[in-house]
């Protein structure tokens, strides 16, 4: 392992038998990932695409057809080293007939914390969640986000480093979204590498460092949420009271047909160009209405790697 | 070893917590009871039938709670999704199958323990005399139970409780024919039948061995070194049984 890389994902192929004689059915082919120390990690794609086979593999619930799958340098079906990791999965469930408290400290024994220590840190993380008012109630009594919470702190009971999530925010209401996507920034500014799977792209634009898409069980796309742009930065320009004279020029040299003369019209320009328009447009007499610069929404980055995979999958 | 005993001890609380078990605990202390109406109706040997029903009841419903029990075992977990956290922890899933056994037959144990005392109870109210021999079946039917609850155990690996425990009850009465058939199997003119039964009785766990209560209630000695024998047999049992239960389980993907 180079120190830095906490998940790393090669080649992972997974095949499921949909019954018994029937033929396999390919889930996952050939996907490989890196998720690194430090970074909260939005794996996304849309439902059916691999994502929680994915992470039930990292999970040692299922096993791989091939390809490797390594966390903290270690073969996912290990266990040992699992007390560095937590997970949370969507939908959770738990013993019901338990408290908070009970449910809780049954993890961290599992996790084989010092028994002097679970009390005290089963309050820690009741509080760090918000469930300390909550922690002698029965899980039968919880709601869905109170049991979303739950899940968070079994996953955080015993410090891990890495936190895998399945869908923290799936079934919330807005107010629940935040508590839980503010929760989930409290862990990652603490240290903990966050792996979290989803579907909710405006949770994962606003917390996530860096993406990986799944779709159809490929790899769509991977890298910073930043990088969407490319290395060329755009800027949409908005102008109005441009003179006519001025609007043929523009048309001339941009090659576009501009809607009006005199009216608003917005121009998506590269930088060089931006600042030759900006001063032309200014000396004679336009007005600025708004500059700002241009950011592909991750929606449309997902929506552009799932038409071509269905794309790919046709040809 | 933390992580056994949590898994272990979650197991009775949750299963003490099902009321289907209560009932069938009622049934058998019911049944216990009635030994006392059952024995009145007879002129002779009064204590022992009243024992002999006692003693049956506490097999029957033993082994009834055991395979009941045992069959939703791991299935429950799968299909309440509980497992998948379990599993993600530091446990390994031997592990998790060794606590869920151990903390059934905990449970089991805990049971028997309270149809024990009725039966007890029963006997001292009609005057039946209990003796040792009592107490070594009873402690063999203990070691009976822990015997059902692995092959439940490892059904419950794999299967859906339904078949589970189909399966389960199947071995039951096969473990409890095994002994009979191989003695009828020897009496025979072809080596084949003599063969096929000597390998049912080998293959199969002689759940009979285990079965004292006749010697109990008639006061007939039971050698020590038969119940060393039977007590080796159903732990040796008991693991084998477990152990193919980790492979079995060490394979499934939880989907």
């Amino acid at each position: 392992m180079d120190g830095e890389t906490i998940v790393r994902v090669e080649n992972l192929v997974k095949d499921f038998r949909p019954g018994f004689g029937l033929r396999k059915k390919r889930v996952l082919h050939g996907i490989s990932f890196e998720v690194r120390r430090g970074e909260i990690f939005g794996f996304i794609g849309p439902n059916g695409a691999g994502k929680t086979t994915t992470l039930k593999v990292l999970m040692g619930l299922i096993r791989a057809t091939s390809g490797r799958a390594e966390l903290l340098g270690h073969d996912v079906g290990e266990s040992a080293y699992r007390r560095q990791i937590g997970f949370a999965p969507e939908s959770p469930y738990f013993y019901d007939f338990l408290t908070g408290r009970e449910i809780l400290t049954f993890y961290a024994r599992l996790c084989d914390v010092e028994p002097a220590r679970i009390g005290a840190r089963v309050e820690e993380v009741l509080a760090q969640v918000g469930l300390s008012d909550a922690g002698g109630a029965r899980l039968r009594t919880y709601s869905k986000g109170m049991l979303q919470r739950i899940a968070i702190a079994q996953a955080i009971v015993h410090d891990p480093s890495v936190l895998f999530l399945d869908e923290p925010m799936s079934g919330l209401d807005p107010v629940g979204r935040k508590e839980i996507r503010d929760l989930i920034v409290r862990l990652n500014a603490d240290g903990k590498t966050v792996f979290m799977n989803t579907h909710i792209l405006s949770d994962v634009e606003l917390i996530c460092d860096r993406v990986a898409i799944i779709v159809a069980g490929r790899m769509a796309y991977e890298g910073a949420l930043a990088a969407f742009d490319g290395d060329r930065k755009l800027y949409d320009l908005t102008l109005a009271s441009l003179p006519a004279d001025f609007a043929e020029e523009i048309e001339a040299q941009l090659g576009v047909a501009l809607g009006g003369r005199g009216e608003r019209v917005t121009l998506r320009l590269g930088e060089k160009e931006l600042n030759e328009l900006l001063q032309a447009a200014l000396a004679r007499g336009a007005r600025v209405e708004e500059l700002v610069r241009h950011r592909e929404h991750l929606e449309s980055l997902f929506l552009r790697a799932v038409e071509a995979q269905r794309q790919e999958r046709r040809s | 070893m933390n992580a056994l005993l949590a898994i272990a001890g979650n197991t009775v609380r949750d299963a003490v917590r099902n009321r289907v078990l209560y009932i069938l605990v009622f049934f058998a202390l019911v049944m216990i009871g009635t030994s006392v109406v059952l024995a009145s109706l007879s002129y002779v040997e009064r204590e022992r039938i009243l024992q002999d029903v006692g003693f049956s009841a506490i097999r029957l419903f033993g082994a009834t709670i055991a395979i009941f029990m045992g069959v939703g075992l791991i299935h429950r977990e799968v299909e309440r999704r509980t497992i998948y956290t379990i599993l993600s922890k530091p446990v390994t899933r031997a592990t998790f199958l060794a606590g869920k056994y151990l903390g059934l037959v905990a449970t089991l144990w805990l049971q028997l323990a309270i149809m024990v005392a009725a039966f007890v109870a029963v006997s001292l109210a009609a005057g039946a005399p209990l003796h040792p021999g009592h107490f070594v079946a009873l402690a063999l039917v203990a070691v009976e139970l822990a015997v059902v609850v692995a092959f439940a155990t490892l059904f419950s690996s794999f299967a859906t409780p339904f078949l589970a425990a189909c399966y389960s009850a199947g071995l039951y009465l096969v473990g409890h024919l095994t002994r009979d058939l191989r003695a009828i199997g020897a009496t025979s003119d072809s080596h084949a039948v003599q063969q096929a039964t000597l390998w049912i009785h080998r293959l199969f766990p002689d759940l009979s061995a285990l079965n004292r209560g006749l010697e109990a209630v008639h006061d007939l000695p039971i050698p020590p070194a038969e119940v060393g024998f039977a007590l080796l047999m159903g732990v040796a049992w008991s693991l084998g049984f477990l152990l193919v239960a980790v492979v079995v389980f060490e394979r499934r993907d939880f989907r």
